[in-house]
């Protein structure tokens, strides 16, 4: 394997009650880059990310990561290694307001055990006045200033994906897995998504993006073709784009 | 606001009758028991209905360390809190990998089997006979035998486990717990180990309803198998929706209503229980948030009142 791959999935394959949905799928993910992945509705790409981030375990096959095999170990612990995922709807903390959450997402870098945090130590204090300091940062960058002590649930749609995004993005993943990341944006917000994610992938964050948004996917430097639990196609955007089994799978229809 | 609720609470047994003081100190008692029923019902979104074993495992604990071995009562309320909070650690850590309505079932199916086991175990609970002779609580020789002393104690503890709470609620913890609640696949994402912040909460809320336990066990001086059954794992349930599960302060409402509203319904002949019933649906239906919800509620919309009226 050569060094610059973050992630290598390794001939994975999925079936729910004999239908089968990923079949010996395989793909990298080079370090400090953008690789998108693509298909048709049904072909499996949510599969695939659940098996990444750790929500399935696959049938066969594995995922290596920073060469170490993580297909068995618990979202939870993925997290620990640098692996961040967001949802294809949403998934913020409706009842919490939009600095709590942006606090939670902070929940890697502190330390402070439960007992501290009961007895109210001086350290556990500390801790999440430092969190909030870390969270109000994020408030100005990801364009959420002067929502702060809103109700998260009480966010537009568009509102709520940057909501996550920079939530995930606080605890510094080396690895950032998107789910249609801008399905309910506007164009508006489309675009800064845009900016955001290559701004990111500059200061070193390698992202795995799945998207219908063929705007956006213009981001990825490598694209994978998903189609029906098989990759058909891998490579640049332009090469992927006129590739005629694709063409025909996906774009052309 | 905070401030003269203290001075009332530290002012009423010098006025009140024995009676009402001596069921003021079981709404501090049922306080301590039901905070850690309402934070993991508000904060966490699980269904508790077995702290009843644990505020069973702390009278016992207490009745039979001071009585059979002889110990000192602070000795025993130590030993009850950490059986407790084992007891706790072995169960919450198959059970809490459930989730909803099948938690709050096997919750109940634990009530039900503690209730049995202390009927059961008769060599050390005393079975049905129960355990008398209990052993009260002194400070450098005073002796808290009558409520009014015990009134003090009681309702100091009821504000150190609040305190404790309270601490908790604003915390990288609290935050981790409301996070799991509102969603749990998220939280896992972001590192938190959902699992296990579960079993510390339920460990601490056995730890407290044990204390609670405890501190009843020396109050009344004999513990009976009748106080430990699901009625009241069912009243510590009812003291978090009816006091209102997402504020912590909501308790004390819920327990004085727990304590309070049968006692007051009874004056009125035979039909209490079914007053008690109407008392209760009359509350959830018009203060869904729970007194605590609706206190909350009010609070602030003054407050929002009160600035209008600055700005005109």
């Amino acid at each position: 394997m050569s060094e610059n791959v973050l992630m290598r999935v390794d001939g994975i394959s999925k079936s729910f009650f004999g239908l089968s949905v990923l079949r010996c799928v395989t793909l990298d993910i080079a370090q400090g880059t953008i690789t998108g992945l693509i298909g048709p509705n049904g072909a499996g790409k949510s599969t695939l990310f659940n098996i990444v981030s750790g929500f399935l375990t696959p049938d066969a096959g594995d995922v290596i990561y920073k060469g170490k095999s993580i297909a068995r170990t618990s979202v939870t612990a993925r997290s620990r290694l640098g692996i961040m995922r967001t949802f294809q709807t949403p998934q913020i903390f409706d009842h919490m307001t939009v600095r709590e959450n942006l606090v939670v997402g902070c929940h890697k870098l502190s330390r402070s055990g439960f007992l501290s945090n009961v007895l109210g130590l001086r350290s556990s204090r500390r801790e999440l006045a430092k969190m909030n300091m870390i969270a109000a940062g994020a408030l100005n960058r990801f364009d959420l200033k002067g929502m702060a002590d809103v109700r998260a649930g009480d966010l537009t749609t568009g509102q709520q994906r940057l909501l996550e995004l920079a939530r995930g993005t606080l605890a510094t993943p080396d690895l950032l897995c998107l789910d249609e990341p801008s399905s309910g944006l506007n164009a508006d917000e489309s675009r800064q998504l845009r900016l955001m994610l290559e701004h990111l992938n500059r200061e070193g964050t390698t992202i795995f993006l799945v998207s219908h948004d063929m705007d956006l996917m213009e981001v990825a430097s490598t694209v994978n073709v998903l189609c029906f639990g098989e990759i058909i196609a891998q490579g640049n955007f332009s090469s992927v784009k006129v590739n005629p089994l694709v063409r025909e799978a996906y774009l052309g229809a | 606001m905070a401030a003269a609720g203290v001075l009332a609470l530290a002012v009423i047994p010098l006025l009140a009758s024995r009676e009402v003081v001596d069921l003021l100190v079981f709404t501090a008692l049922y306080s301590i028991a039901g905070i850690g029923v309402t934070f993991l019902l508000g904060q966490c979104g699980i269904i508790s209905l077995a702290e009843n074993v644990f505020y069973g495992i702390g009278a016992y604990a207490t009745a039979y360390v001071t009585t059979a071995l002889g110990w000192h009562w602070l000795v025993a309320l130590v030993i009850g809190m950490a059986i407790g909070g084992a007891v706790a650690t072995i169960l919450a850590w198959p059970v809490l990998r459930l989730s909803g309505h099948f938690l709050a079932l096997a919750t109940l199916a634990l009530a039900t089997i503690g209730h049995v086991l202390f009927l059961e175990w008769d060599w050390i609970t005393g079975g049905t006979l129960g355990i008398g002779g209990v052993a009260q609580i002194s400070f450098f020789g005073c002796v808290l035998n009558t409520p009014q002393r015990f009134y003090y104690l009681a309702w100091i503890v009821v504000g150190i486990v609040f305190w404790l709470y309270s601490n908790l609620l604003d915390s990288r913890a609290g935050c981790a717990m409301r996070a799991m609640r509102d969603r749990p696949d998220a939280a896992m994402v972001l590192g938190i180990d959902i699992h296990q912040l579960k079993v510390k909460v339920f460990v601490l809320s056995a730890m407290v309803g044990s204390l609670a336990g405890s501190l009843f066990a020396s109050y009344v001086t004999f513990v009976s198998v009748d106080s430990f059954g699901i009625e009241r794992a069912v009243s510590f349930l009812l003291i978090a929706v009816v006091g209102g599960a997402q504020t912590i302060i909501g308790t004390i409402f819920g327990a004085a209503f727990v304590t309070l509203a049968p006692n007051l319904l009874s004056r009125l002949g035979d039909v209490h229980p079914l007053l008690f019933a109407l008392a209760l649906v009359l509350t959830v239906i018009f203060l869904p948030q729970g007194i605590g919800g609706f206190l909350q509620q009010q609070i602030r919309r003054l407050f929002e009142l009160s600035r209008l009226g600055g700005d005109a």
